[in-house]
């Protein structure tokens, strides 16, 4: 729609446009860097660039025939040679009056200023191989036109030029999901274009007379992250994370129920255990006593029934025993180490070993894990049994104390030692002892000199014990090992008081 | 004291041990009874089934020593003892328990009692610790000492706190909580075995009395 029809039409309109002009150079040289910078460039840049479009712009085309309001799409595909590298490629277009410009379907640009030329840094999107050029024009009135020209450098110096002549398709009726502007091949029913006035000739004389550069064109890169295949695997990942951490949480709140169910039915245990058995036992051998006492001093019978009361007695210490390592409250340190104690006094009472006692105070009533617990203990007794049996001492300490996150319990003797590199290890049980630790976490160390006694040294880790604590423990065959072999072990207790 | 104990308890005195026992099943509370009573210079006078008929009973008897079990129905043996050692301090009272457990004969003997037995210990060995504790002496065993040294230690921590074991007394606790017998440390602070019985009493005795006066002070806080 070129303007000079319509000139004389509207002078008034002029001196509008007079002041209008005016009012932008005012406005252009108070604020210089304002954004009309297609039009500050015009100046210096018209002649080169109408001298250069003028080899790399083609002619005006369009479909054959011309009429108001009409869209008209022009196609037009290319090639570039295989193992040909792209240095630039600059496109430039314009329309009268408008369109809307593709490379291989995709949009780069539209336009609708036909005064202008706009150029496109295409460099980045172009690569070896067919692409498509594809073109939605449209006429708003009278004339209608487009000029473009795509000029290609290769980086051996080989120039592509695609320019508007009537190598162009015109296609006639496109459905609107712009599927043509990406076929690679024209369709039999498209019509070439046809060439409707050269550049700066009649009716466009003194058009276009701007230029306005976009900025270069890069291909849109997808990352991996913006897929939506990944995020999609990512969303069902954090999903499936979720439903496991509450399986999870389920799971966990299951166990430390049935881990405070086992607790309730261990002290139920335990009670009922004191109460009825306990309360039986304890009255059989009173029973046992005054009969005993009402036999005359002398008579078999008497002899008899003391045996009764004292396997009656050992049978209530064992049941102490059975008790004490049943009853949940007793899963502490505090009360290992009182039991400890207890224990290596009472079996060594009746030898004539005197049993020290070197004890950390304030031993906090941490919990202290079952097999831990069970393995400690049971080494602790072999070391004592090995002390009465081999030793001849006169005193043997227990230390047991804290040293970090470990807990240390020493037997140490003042006996006659022996030589551990001569001594057979399954004659001193040494071997025994360290794999007891060694199950747990612990060490065995056995530091002994003939005629200078014999030290053993248990460590164990706390620390995990109190982290296990933590999650609950399932009911093991563990707990009822525990209950065997307090039970069990307390038998050398009981024939000795016995 | 001692001498006039010693002659209470002679085999050949006139005037036998008062026991009283106090114990809620009927089976074991005959046999106790009968083996009190078969037991040279000790006489069972009186048995109680309760607490409650304890602290009704025995402040009318007066007896030299009660015999009591720490699980009874409705008031405890604990209770019992703490009610009865303030209307009878001069009776000694050993508690009888099933099971040695340490929290239950540590809150007894801060509850006044004198000592503890278990319900299994032979007669012989009851009447050992009948005469002790009419001696004036106080057993204790190492566990107990470790636990009574560290309660002490805990409450001088304590602001207001006016009972503090003598630096005797901490030293004969500490010996027994190593493991020595009453005669080593005899020998090792060179002093008699008897006193360091009657110290083990006193530290009995500051222990229900550092209880009790626990016991009104936190009466004295929670009252409005």
């Amino acid at each position: 729609m070129p303007r000079s029809k319509s000139q004389s039409c509207f002078r008034p309109l002029f001196r509008l446009a007079g002041y209008c002009a005016g009012g932008i150079f005012l406005f252009l040289t108070l604020f210089p860097d304002a954004v009309f910078s297609a039009e500050n460039s015009l100046p210096n840049t018209s002649t080169n660039w109408l001298v250069e479009a003028t080899n790399h712009i083609g002619q005006w085309i369009w479909d054959t025939n011309t009429f108001d309001k009409q869209t008209c799409r022009l196609w037009r595909s290319f090639e570039i040679p295989r193992d040909a590298k792209v240095s630039s490629a600059i496109a430039r277009i314009t329309v009268d009056n408008g369109f809307t410009l593709f490379l291989d379907g995709q949009e780069i640009g539209r336009g609708s200023d036909w005064r202008t030329v706009t150029e496109y840094d295409l460099t980045w999107l172009l690569n070896p191989g067919r692409h498509t050029l594809a073109v939605e024009a449209f006429n708003d009135r009278l004339e209608a036109g487009l000029i473009f020209g795509l000029h290609i450098q290769l980086v051996d110096r080989q120039i592509i030029e695609i320019l508007s002549d009537n190598t162009w398709f015109i296609v006639p009726d496109a459905p609107p999901d712009k599927k043509w502007a990406t076929r690679k091949t024209a369709l039999p029913d498209w019509h070439p274009a046809i060439v409707v006035g050269a550049i700066h000739h009649h009716p466009w004389e003194i058009w276009p007379y701007g230029l306005s550069i976009e900025p270069p064109l890069r291909p849109a890169v997808v990352r991996f992250w913006q897929t939506g295949w990944f995020q999609l695997s990512l969303f069902l990942v954090c999903a499936l994370a979720l439903l496991f951490c509450v399986w999870l949480m389920t799971q966990l709140a299951a166990q430390s129920k049935a881990q405070r169910f086992l607790q309730v039915e261990r002290a139920r245990i335990a009670r009922d255990i004191h109460d009825d058995l306990g309360a039986q036992l304890t009255q059989l051998v009173l029973l046992g006593e005054v009969a005993q006492r009402e036999q005359p001093a002398n008579a078999a019978a008497r002899a008899q029934f003391n045996q009764i009361c004292e396997r009656a007695r050992e049978l209530s210490h064992a049941m102490d025993e059975v008790v004490w390592a049943v009853n949940s409250r007793r899963d502490t340190l505090r009360d290992f180490v009182n039991y400890v104690c207890k224990y290596a006094r009472i079996y060594l009472d009746p030898t004539p070993i005197r049993c020290r006692l070197d004890v950390e105070p304030e031993i906090p009533p941490d919990a202290f894990d079952l097999p831990v617990r069970r393995n400690l203990f049971l080494a602790v007794k072999e070391a004592l049994n090995n002390a009465a049996k081999h030793s001849e001492a006169g005193e043997l300490f227990l230390r047991i104390y804290r040293k970090g996150q470990k807990l240390v319990v020493a037997v140490e003797d003042n006996g006659k030692g022996f030589d551990p590199a001569q001594a057979g290890a399954e004659r001193n049980g040494m071997t025994n002892l360290s794999q007891r630790m060694s199950e747990v976490g612990g060490i065995c160390n056995v530091i002994s000199q003939p005629g200078g006694g014999c030290l053993v040294v248990f460590t164990v880790p706390l620390a995990r014990a109190r982290r296990r604590a933590w999650f609950s423990r399932r009911p093991s065959p563990d707990e009822m090992d525990d209950m065997n072999a307090v039970v069990n072990v307390s038998d050398p207790a009981n024939s000795q008081n016995g | 004291m001692k001498a006039n104990i010693s002659s209470t308890v002679a085999p050949s005195a006139r005037l036998p041990v008062k026991v009283v026992l106090v114990e809620d099943k009927a089976g074991v509370r005959d046999s106790w009874c009968k083996l009190i009573n078969s037991l040279p210079g000790f006489s069972c006078v009186s048995v109680c089934s309760s607490g409650e008929d304890a602290l009704r009973v025995i402040p009318s008897i007066a007896p030299d020593v009660v015999l009591m079990d720490i699980f009874l129905p409705r008031m405890s043996g604990i209770e019992c003892t703490t009610r009865l050692k303030l209307l009878l301090p001069k009776a000694q009272i050993l508690i009888l328990t099933a099971v040695e457990d340490d929290e239950l004969v540590f809150m007894a003997l801060e509850a006044g009692a004198d000592g503890y037995l278990l319900k299994r210990t032979k007669p012989e060995d009851l009447r050992a610790a009948m005469l002790d504790v009419l001696g004036g002496g106080a057993p204790m065993t190492s566990e107990i000492a470790r636990r009574v040294v560290e309660s002490f230690r805990r409450a001088s921590r304590l602001p207001k706190q006016t009972v503090h074991l003598s630096a005797r007394e901490e030293e004969v606790l500490i010996l027994l909580s190593k493991g020595y017998s009453n005669k080593e440390i005899a020998e090792q602070l060179s002093i008699s075995a008897e006193t360091v019985g009657s110290h083990l009493k006193h530290i009995y005795e500051k222990m229900h009395v550092r209880s009790r006066t626990e016991a009104v002070a936190r009466y004295m806080t929670t009252r409005p």
